[in-house]
Formats: C-alpha cells, sequence, structure tokens
C-alpha cells in the first residue's frame, strides 16, 4: 500500500517488487491468447512440423486463415447475429432487473427476502439437461430456430444475477435523496428514472458489461436453440464450423477466437474504471 | 405530493380522477413494489421454474431421449450412487472445486493487491488480466487444449528446453493426476479475473483512513493486510468464493473439451456425467439425476451464507 | 407521462410489427415449401459441398427449397434431444448407431423405400440394415459407413524392413520394432470414439464379445477379452507412447501426419486431408485391410443412416430426396466428393471406379464383408450406446494399464455392462 510519506528508495523498490509479481500474472493471463494469435497466423506446415519452435513464427506471418474465416465461413454474418443478440438481451434483461432489483433493495413489502433469495436459487439450478425443455418452451412460443429464441431465453441467466448486484449498488445511494424527490411531488417511477438512475450508472455499466459478456459467450442454448448457419452465433458458428470430424482447423479455429473475443476486450478496456466501481457498490455491499 | 394527496383522500374530501385513482393506487409502497418485480417473475417463472420443474420429473421418471418414460421415484438415484463411475464423478468434483477455489481466492487475493497499486499502464494492465475471464471460453479452451496437446504441447516444449523435464514430458490430459492438474489450472487461470476484480472493488471501498491509522500505530505491510485488509474484505470474499464455488462446482466445458472425462473418469464433474449419460447415453432420467444430485445441499449451503451475508 | 404512454405504444407497435414479420414469412418463400437436413460436417469438406449441390439439384427438379444444416458430430446428440422434446426441428436427420432404437417412437417408418432402394441396387449389406431395422420395422435407411483399414506410414515400415500387417500379432511385432526406430504405432485408449472402434475390432478377432446375440446377458469377462488386454498391455508398453491415453478423434490424424507415427486404425481421412493439402506425406500413406486374429477378421464401423421425425410436415418431400440421394448418379458423385470416404450400404454402388483408380483405396469396399456395427452380435440397442459412450471399454484398458489386474479390470467392466443393461432393461417394452 503507497499510503503515507514514504523515501523515494522505498517507493522505487516497491515499484519494482510490484511490476516483478505482476509479471507472472501477466504470463498467465495472456499466454494462451498469445498462442491462439500466432497460431491463427502460421503456415499449417510450421504449425504440425514436430521441428519449429511452438511459439514463434518463423516461415513467415500468413493470413489465410483469416481469410478462410471471413471469405469461406459465414463469420461475419455470426458476427452480426452475435451483436444482435447481445445487445437485445441485455438490454431487456437490464431493465428488468432494475425495475427488480430497485424493488427489492428499497421498497418495503411481504415477500420481498423470499423472492431476493429466490433469484439467487435460480443460480443454482444445474444448466446441462435444463435446455431441454427449456426448447420446449422456445417451440411454444413460436421462436424456435430464430435469433429471438436466443434473445428470450438469455434473459434468464443475465436477470438473476444483474437484479442481484444492482440490489446491492441500489442499497448504497442514501434514502434521503429520494425521499426528498418524493416529499417535492415526483412519484414513484419519476424518482427512479430522474433520480436514482443517474447515481447508478456505475452499477448499470457494470451490469451491462457483464451481460454482454455471457451472453456473447453462450455456448449451449445457441447450439441447440438454433441450426441454420444465417442465425448462429460466432462462437456456435467457429466451433460447428472449423471442426470437422477427426480434423481440426486450428488455424482459422483460432483466428475465430481471436476475432470473436476483440469486441468483449475492447469494451472491458474502455469501461474498467467504471466496472469496477459499479462492483464495489454492487457485489460489495450486496 | 404523494403523500398529501394520500392524506386528502383520507379525510374524504375531493374525489379525485379515475386515472388519479390509479395512479394514487400505484403509488403505495407494496403495490409499486410488487408490480416492478413482476416482469422478473414472469420470466423466471416462465423460464426457470418450468424446465427446472421438468428437469426433476426427468430425474424421478424413467425417461430416455425420444420415449417419455413413466415415474420411477428415486431410483435413477439409487442406480447412480451405487455405480463407481458416479462414486468417482463426486470425488472429482469435490477435489476439482475446492483445489480451484483455493487456489482463485490466494492468487485473486494477491493478484487484487497488486492491482491496487498506482502503476503506469494501470488500465491496459488490468485490462490484460481480465481477458481470460472474458474471451469465449469454448474458444480459449480448445486454445488450452492445442497448449496440452500430446504431440505438440508449448508446455512440453518450453519445459523440455528450459531444462525442467525430460522429454517427451508429462502427457497432460492422459495422466490421472497429470490431467487433473490441467483441468485445475485452465479453471483457475478462467476464474482468477473474476475474483481479482470483485476483491480489487472490495479494496477501493475500503477507506484510506483505517491504513493510515494502522500505520500510525506502527503495523508493518503484513500488519496492515492482516487488521485492515483482510478483516475488512471478508463480506466481499464471502460473496465471491459463494459464487465461485457454485461456476466451479457447475463447470463443464473445461472438461468436455480437455479430456471428456478420461483418463478413465478421473475428471469427470457432474456436469459432463450429467451430459455423458443423459444425452449422449440417451438416458435422460439418470442424467437429470447427476445433475441435480448437489442441488440440495448448494441450495442448504447458499441459504446459510446468505443469511450470514445479510447480517454482517 | 405523456411521454412514456407514447413510448409504450410505440414500442408495442414495434414488437407486434417484429413477431408479424417473423410469425408470417415473406410471401416469396410461403409459396416454395422447405425440406431442411441437418447432418454432421462431414470429415471430408468436399463431401459436404457435393451434398449441398445435389440438394439444390433436387429442390429445381422438385419445385421446393433444400436447407442443408451441418453443425460437428458430437454437437448433433444435444441437437436431435432438444428437437425430439420439443417436437420440432429439422425434417431428416443423420442418425447412427442407436439412435434408430432409441428414437424408435419418433421416427417414421421406411420399410417402403428401404425395399424399394434395395431391390434397385443389389440389396443391402446385413451390417447396415441391422442398425436401422427395429423390431417394429426400419426407422432409418443406411446411408454410408465408414471403414476403418490400418492407415500406415509406408516409409517407415519399408526402412524397419516390415510388411503391412495382416494380424494384431504381425502389428505387435512390427510396432516394436518400429518404436526402437523412433516411429511407434497408435492405438487410441481413451475417451473418444476411435478408442471404442479398435478395441471392438480388436476383441472380436480374439473371438471375444462384450453382448451375448440377445443383447441382454453380459459376456465381456471372458479368456478372450483378457487376452486382449494382455495384448493391449504388450502393445502400450512396447510398440506406443503414453500419448495414446489422451488422444481424441483428431490425435491420431496429426500422429501419422506428423511424420512420427508409423500406423493407426483410422478411416481414411488423414490421408484424404494430405491429398486436398497436397501435404508431402501423402506418399507415404497407405491403407491395408484392417488386422485378422485367432477368432477370424473382423472390423467395427459406424453406420450413419438418414431418419424422418414423425412430426415433419413434408415426409414424402424427405422420402423424395432421399431417393434422389440413392439415383446411381447422385450417389456414385457422392462417393468421389468424399474421395472415397463414404462406402455404400448398398451392394450395387460398391462396383464404383475410385477404388479401382486409386491402389490405396482397393481394400475399402472389401471390408464390407467383415464390419460390423458396434454391439454385435448384439443390435446396437440403448445399453450398446451407453457402454460406448461411457467409454467403458477402452478404460478396461487403461485401468490395465494404469495396474490394475487383468481380472479386476474385466470384472469391473462387467459390471458397467450390467449396469448399461439395467437401464435398458427398465425401459424395454416400450420400445
Amino acid at each position: 500500500m503507497n499510503v503515507g510519506v514514504r523515501s523515494r528508495g522505498a517507493r522505487i523498490r516497491s515499484a519494482v517488487f510490484g511490476y516483478a509479481n505482476m509479471m507472472p500474472f501477466l504470463a498467465f493471463a495472456l499466454f494462451p491468447f498469445y498462442y491462439m494469435v500466432i497460431t491463427s497466423l502460421k503456415k499449417d506446415a510450421e504449425l504440425y512440423s514436430l521441428k519449429s519452435v511452438p511459439f514463434l513464427i518463423q516461415t513467415g506471418v500468413i493470413t489465410d486463415h483469416y481469410r478462410y474465416l471471413f471469405f469461406k465461413t459465414e463469420f461475419l454474418t455470426w458476427v452480426k447475429n452475435s451483436l444482435i443478440i447481445s445487445v437485445t438481451a441485455t438490454s431487456v434483461s437490464l431493465v428488468i432487473a432494475i425495475l427488480a432489483g430497485y424493488s427489492l433493495a428499497r421498497l418495503r413489502f411481504r415477500g420481498v427476502g423470499a423472492f431476493g433469495t429466490a433469484v439467487f436459487i435460480t443460480y443454482l439450478v444445474p444448466p446441462t439437461l435444463l435446455f431441454l425443455p427449456l426448447s420446449q418452451v422456445v417451440v411454444w412460443l413460436g421462436i424456435s430456430d430464430t435469433i429471438w429464441a436466443l434473445i428470450v431465453t438469455y434473459p434468464t441467466f443475465l436477470v438473476p444475477f444483474s437484479t442481484w448486484l444492482l440490489m446491492g449498488y441500489f442499497r448504497t445511494i442514501p434514502r434521503e435523496v429520494e425521499e426528498c424527490a418524493l416529499v417535492d411531488g415526483a412519484s414513484r417511477m419519476q424518482t427512479l428514472v430522474r433520480i436514482v438512475l443517474p447515481m447508478a450508472v456505475p452499477g448499470i455499466v457494470c451490469v451491462t458489461l457483464f451481460g454482454f459478456t455471457l451472453t456473447w459467450n453462450e455456448f449451449t442454448y445457441a447450439l441447440t436453440f438454433v441450426s441454420q448457419t444465417a442465425n448462429k452465433t460466432a462462437v456456435v458458428g467457429v466451433t460447428a464450423d472449423l471442426i470437422r470430424g477427426d480434423i481440426y482447423y486450428w488455424g482459422s479455429l483460432m483466428a475465430g477466437a481471436v476475432v470473436a473475443s476483440l469486441p468483449i476486450v475492447v469494451i472491458y478496456v474502455w469501461f474498467l474504471d467504471y466496472y469496477v466501481s459499479g462492483l464495489t457498490a454492487g457485489a460489495v455491499k450486496g | 405530493m404523494a403523500v398529501s394527496q394520500r392524506a386528502l383522500e383520507a379525510t374524504g374530501l375531493p374525489r379525485l380522477g379515475r386515472l388519479a385513482r390509479v395512479r394514487e393506487w400505484w403509488e403505495q409502497e407494496h403495490v409499486f413494489g410488487y408490480s416492478l418485480i413482476v416482469p422478473a417473475l414472469a420470466l423466471l417463472v416462465g423460464l426457470v421454474a418450468y424446465p427446472f420443474g421438468m428437469a426433476i420429473y426427468f430425474s424421478l421418471s424413467d425417461y430416455w431421449v425420444g420415449s417419455p418414460g413413466e415415474f420411477v421415484g428415486l431410483q435413477n438415484f439409487r442406480d447412480i450412487v451405487g455405480n463407481e463411475m458416479f462414486q468417482q464423478t463426486v470425488y472429482n468434483s469435490f477435489v476439482f472445486s475446492i483445489i480451484a477455489v483455493v487456489f482463485k481466492t490466494v492468487l485473486g487475493v494477491w493478484l487484487a493487491m497488486l492491482l491496487f497499486r498506482d502503476f503506469r499502464f494501470k488500465r491496459l494492465i488490468r485490462g490484460a488480466v481480465l481477458l481470460p475471464w472474458v474471451i469465449p471460453t469454448a474458444l480459449s479452451v480448445l486454445a488450452w487444449g492445442w497448449m496440452f496437446d500430446s504431440l505438440y504441447s508449448v508446455v512440453n516444449w518450453t519445459a523440455i528446453h528450459l531444462g525442467l523435464i525430460n522429454p517427451p514430458g508429462p502427457n497432460w490430459l492422459g495422466m490421472t493426476s497429470y490431467a487433473m492438474t490441467a483441468v485445475i489450472a485452465v479453471n483457475v487461470w478462467r476464474g482468477l479475473p473474476f475474483f481479482a476484480i470483485i476483491v480489487l472493488a472490495g479494496l477501493v471501498s475500503i477507506p484510506r483512513e483505517y491504513y493510515e491509522a494502522a500505520e500510525v500505530d506502527g503495523a508493518g505491510s503484513w500488519g496492515r493486510f492482516r487488521n485492515v485488509t483482510l478483516p475488512l474484505l471478508k463480506p466481499v470474499l464471502a460473496v465471491v468464493i459463494l459464487f465461485s464455488t457454485i461456476f466451479t462446482f457447475s463447470d463443464f466445458n473445461i472438461v468436455q473439451v480437455l479430456t471428456r472425462g478420461g483418463p478413465v473418469n478421473t475428471t469427470h464433474l457432474f456436469a459432463t456425467l450429467a451430459y455423458q449419460i443423459g444425452l449422449t447415453g440417451g438416458n435422460l432420467g439418470q442424467g437429470a439425476a447427476v445433475s441435480l444430485f448437489l442441488f440440495p445441499m448448494l441450495a442448504a449451503i447458499v441459504f446459510i451464507q446468505l443469511r450470514y451475508i445479510r447480517r454482517e | 407521462m405523456i411521454s412514456r404512454r407514447r413510448f409504450l405504444k410505440s414500442s408495442a407497435g414495434a414488437l407486434a410489427g417484429t413477431s408479424a414479420a417473423f410469425l408470417e414469412r415473406p410471401p416469396a418463400f410461403a409459396q416454395k415449401r422447405e425440406l431442411t437436413f441437418l447432418t454432421f460436417n462431414h470429415f471430408v469438406p468436399a463431401s459436404d459441398d457435393e451434398l449441398r449441390r445435389q440438394a439444390e439439384v433436387f429442390a429445381k427438379q422438385a419445385g421446393v427449397t433444400v436447407r442443408v444444416d451441418t453443425i460437428a458430430g458430437p454437437q448433433l446428440f444435444a441437437k436431435r434431444a432438444a428437437q425430439a422434446t420439443s417436437q420440432s426441428g429439422h425434417d431428416l436427420i443423420v442418425t447412427g448407431a442407436a439412435d434408430p432404437f432409441l428414437y424408435e417412437q419418433q421416427l417414421v417408418d421406411m420399410g417402403d423405400l428401404v425395399a424399394y432402394l434395395g431391390d434397385r441396387y443389389g440389396g443391402w449389406y446385413s451390417f447396415a440394415s441391422q442398425t436401422c431395422q427395429t423390431s417394429s420395422g426400419w426407422r432409418a435407411v443406411p446411408w454410408f459407413w465408414v471403414a476403418f483399414p490400418g492407415c500406415y506410414n509406408e516409409a517407415h515400415f519399408k526402412r524397419a524392413g516390415l510388411q503391412a500387417p495382416k494380424t494384431w500379432d504381425d502389428l505387435l511385432k512390427a510396432g516394436k520394432i518400429l518404436k526402437k526406430q523412433g516411429n511407434p504405432v497408435g492405438i487410441a485408449i481413451s475417451h473418444c470414439t476411435d478408442a471404442n472402434i479398435s478395441f471392438w475390432s480388436i476383441l472380436w478377432c480374439h473371438g471375444g464379445k462384450v453382448l451375448e446375440t440377445d443383447g441382454k446377458t453380459p459376456a465381456i469377462n471372458s479368456d478372450k477379452a483378457a487376452q486382449v488386454v494382455e495384448w493391449y498391455k504388450d502393445l502400450y508398453a512396447n510398440a506406443m507412447e503414453p500419448e495414446v491415453l489422451s488422444w481424441d478423434n483428431a490425435s491420431n490424424n496429426r500422429f501419422l501426419l506428423s511424420g512420427k507415427g508409423s500406423w493407426i486404425h483410422n478411416a481414411i481421412s488423414p490421408y484424404v486431408a494430405a491429398v486436398a493439402k497436397s501435404m508431402p506425406i501423402a506418399d507415404e500413406i497407405n491403407h491395408h485391410a484392417s488386422p485378422a486374429g485367432p477368432g477370424g477378421i473382423h472390423c467395427a464401423t459406424t453406420v450413419n443412416s438418414l431418419a424422418i421425425w414423425k412430426f415433419s410436415k413434408n415426409v414424402s418431400l424427405a422420402k423424395d430426396f432421399i431417393k434422389f440421394l440413392f439415383q446411381k448418379e447422385s450417389y456414385n458423385s457422392f462417393i468421389t466428393g468424399g474421395s472415397g470416404f463414404n462406402q455404400p450400404p448398398l451392394k450395387s454402388f460398391a462396383e464404383h471406379p475410385i477404388w479401382a483408380s486409386n491402389l490405396k483405396y482397393a481394400m475399402l469396399p472389401k471390408e464390407a464383408d467383415y464390419v460390423h456395427e458396434q454391439g454385435w452380435p448384439a443390435k446396437p440397442n440403448a445399453a450398446v450406446q451407453l457402454i460406448v459412450v461411457n467409454f467403458v471399454l477402452p478404460d478396461i484398458v487403461a485401468k490395465a494399464i494404469n495396474g490394475m489386474p487383468t481380472k479386476r479390470a474385466l470384472a469391473w467392466g462387467e459390471d458397467q455392462v450390467k449396469l448399461a443393461l439395467q437401464g435398458k432393461l427398465r425401459t424395454e417394452g416400450k420400445g
């Protein structure tokens, strides 16, 4: 902790210590990603040579794997689908979670505690086989094999977590602010929208990021509820089309992994501070 | 105004319009409260409760893919408990989850402390550390599979060239203890950022004055960590350990892609065994029983934990 | 307030609009019927291209649209289960192993079609019909089967002065020499399909079986099976490397294509891939008939079949499509498109020129004389499916290799087989 007054020498020593400690963590976190990137840029001949150095590219960088991905598969369509699905499902869940989270955190009525626990218990329901009965529901709703099947079902795992996180966040906002607004004649809904929400922005950003990540990465529902190539998501499309029986297209597979990760990585780096402060209030005080 | 209107109505003075009355009714705390949770409730009942109920029914019936079965009570549970493969899975799951969560907790707190400092490229480094958690698991695990490949393993290549091991090096996914180590390592890799970032959030919320006070009392950095950081992090740690334990117990992708439960079922987890018996094997009833086996226990743990957290 | 009401109104409108958009298809589609077909990504990509081309030809002829969706093979289990549960999905699906039995109640009877095709094209191989013929009739049409020859690196064998092995004992002897030369052989002993296929083959060649013909009596714990396990232990210790314990279906392909491995038991996909990518190693790879043993020559295969869901609204159209796929012209180009990977279940198609044109393929159609679906002599019923997907057989070997006495490993396997039978017997009668 760099708190208080310390000598310059001590500060430098502490900084060096910090960086030195960080290195193994960074290497551990980044190496697989680095390995994905170089695998996606390597010639097949080098990739499958037992003599080459695995984490270097020695025989030249190629973009063939990316070209295959973009022009021989419908990768761009899949990314577009993923974007539409993630944005819509996250927004819908956000609205539902804001309403429920506010209600559970702030308002007093019978059953608040029970419902709060129920929301959490939802997390324990083992997802492995849940998709089977859920696929029935999807058919009843008449949306199977469309991207709507995913937009409708993704909130099932987004809403519980988001609600729970937002509950924590809403609790940190001083009650007096709302009471003032109510006394001044604002309706409850107005108070929520105009007073509480602006104060909850970090929490909302955090929930949005979280939701976006989960939907973007979801696999089982995306696999089972949608079959048309044109409606697949990026993650399912890449694995479904580039693993062929006993042949893996490692180069393109890794290229797909890299490209499919980029949007999320960018968003995270951009909103990271919000994310941390959102979590600070949400998860910590929950 | 809401308050004053209610007061007016109580005295029975001017009658309000219909719309206004509805609005008035809606402004009541419990009505407003219930109405806000209606969408969430509808979603959870329609899309979670029903499938969950069906899954429970599966586990109590003789249900095969393609042929709905009759009610058989706890027969499926009795069958799996007697199966050596399932006993092995229970053992694996606990070993896997406990070791992984311990590693994530210790390394997560350590990493959070490192990230908490002020340093150059702070945002970039924090972002980089988050990477394993944000990239699609289904794809990143494939990359790990490639890294542990029996022929092209970069892990072994590196270790051999650093002189750490003799060629050809361990067969990561083929030997019992190595395979467990490998799947745990990947789980820690993936889960660590979640831990670190939430603990970091917890650190941010600790008022600086506490540290200053401790410093004045002459506490060293270890003392500050033990007497200030750790106690104040407790509630955060409770939450994050709870979440992580649930996620770890229900892990699927890592084992399914890397080992498919092998070698000899020593890395099977509940989710992968349930998938294998229920879907690829077609015995949905038993598969559901496998996946629901821990539910009562986890629910109890969560219930107790939540009470503890709320009381804090 | 006003703004909120307007918002509600407009969003309701938007919702109605979108739902209308995807409930009613645009008129252009509504006139044309659509036939949908779900299959796995073919091991030889060009085969899928050929399939899609034929689908388009059929679509034009029949005045409909045909949609062929392909996904990774292992993902099909979840997909089929979901479609059966929700009673909705594709019209036509690819099935294999026990699927026609597991989904017996859900699949359309194919008897008429099977009889028609069988009469026309020289009859069905019995191993192929076994996988589709349930007690209530044909629930699928055999589509193509996969031959599992010995795939070997001829150059490595020549260097060691060895011939291609004719029996599993030859392989063991050759493997010991080849391993010393730095080119071990490889048979997967892990949780993957290939590991199952090889074990069944070797067991049968030694005269063993897992289940009796009735499909209800365990027969795995026998002296013959013990011989097989001992043979495996010897092979593992002296002719293979530990990597076989972690292999997936793709690993042995890489093992052979890397130039390290000298022999694998596999479909011809590594060779086809090497040719397609013009890898120099293609010249060194050759195939030979799956080895024999004291109990004769047998080899396991997977028969892929075509089935139609009962909930489909296009049953007769789907049957027409299958008929079209089996027209001589179509099926022949299907074999060519798959570079000889797709083996015909109908006898007259076995005279395709591709097998004569490349000597490396010459033995493939002859495998039809001695291949069986996994489970044989029993039918591929639900119990067989559980034994296969739980990887009981490779695990027996792996346990023995890890030091468990062979007898105990087999006793463990017998227990697992009994457990699989329990599950099945309870569902018997419902079929």
